[in-house]
């Protein structure tokens, strides 16, 4: 038995404590990016006290049915086509109301498609006073974000629910 | 000068301030990481505009069968039916006023559901809604 070793030096293992703590750098860093942290966003009416008075003449409305068919104004279009009818609407008025209204039964994947096409649109006045209504990229909607840029004025979007319809439409 | 206590130094490499830069490290991501408090596995629709969801918000989630949870933002989600949604909306709006609400539904969930999660929120006044969203895929060969 070797037990007399006059002194050796108390030392703590700290070699595997990197070790350990690489393997939680990798733990945090996976858990990090698999969160999903993008969406459309969809300003609510502020003030409920005034309902929402959407004269149905004065608006395009657009409907989509359980099968995913858009029809806008009692006439089916495709989603490429909303653009193309929409644009003279919206130069002629720029805050003109476009109303979605999904039926119950059709899919939400639907409604936010055609969102998403909308929220593309902008109406711009150009330099002669004119205004013009064209369709934006998302690079370009970021750029101008960055350089706080004016793009234009959204589509004034309303997507009313059942309640309100049965309430103040009919 | 003592020197002749060791004739042979062996060649270390200071693995010491390893740990020390490694916790650092982690530290940072710690304080940077929001845990995802909703972890329903849904088909998000798919849209080609995507804005960044700001970090304290609550969140719905309904998936395809139409099951519902909420939470707050501060802990993790819990089941409701869409009977409480309103009650959900009305406290929230009371506790966390100006809070964003982030609607995570699956894209194949029927339009009806989602109108009555959006009625409730109205009806609570909450001021912005966040419809979460996957990256368009590309070149889909639909017809």
């Amino acid at each position: 038995m070797k037990l007399n070793r006059p002194s050796q030096d108390a030392e703590i293992p700290t070699s595997t404590m990197a070790d350990i703590a690489f393997l939680l750098i990798i733990y945090f860093m996976v858990t990090a990016t698999f969160a999903a942290t993008r969406g459309l966003d969809f300003a609510l009416p502020k003030d409920d006290d005034s309902p929402p008075i959407v004269e149905k003449e004065d608006s395009v409305l657009i409907e989509i049915q359980p099968d995913g068919q858009y029809v806008v104004d009692a006439k089916a279009m495709r989603l490429e086509e909303i653009f193309d009818y929409l644009k003279p609407k919206l130069e002629a008025n720029p805050k003109k109301p476009v109303i979605l209204r999904p039926q119950p039964n059709s899919n939400y994947g639907y409604m936010v498609d055609v969102f998403d096409t909308l929220r593309h649109i902008k109406v711009r006045t150009l330099d002669n006073g004119a205004r013009e209504a064209y369709q934006v990229t998302s690079a370009q909607i970021r750029e101008a974000e960055e350089q706080e840029t004016d793009l234009g004025k959204d589509v004034n979007v309303s997507i009313p629910t059942q309640r309100e319809i049965d309430a103040f439409w009919f | 000068m003592r020197l002749k206590s060791k004739h042979r130094a062996g060649a270390l490499i200071p693995t010491a301030s390893m740990a020390d830069i490694a916790f650092l490290l982690i530290v940072f991501f710690m304080v940077t990481i929001s845990f995802e408090k909703d972890k329903t596995q849904v088909t998000l629709p798919s849209t080609e505009l995507r804005f960044e969801i700001p970090k304290e918000v609550a969140t719905i989630s309904i998936t395809r069968h139409g099951q519902i949870r909420v939470t707050k933002g501060e802990a993790m989600s819990t089941p409701a039916q869409m009977e409480d949604v309103l009650g959900f909306a009305s406290d929230l709006a009371l506790q966390y006023p100006g809070r964003a609400v982030v609607l995570k539904a699956d894209s194949d969930v029927p339009y009806e559901k989602v109108d009555k999660v959006l009625d409730s929120l109205k009806q609570a006044r909450v001021e912005l809604i966040y419809l979460l969203s996957d990256a368009e895929k590309v070149a889909d060969d639909g017809p």
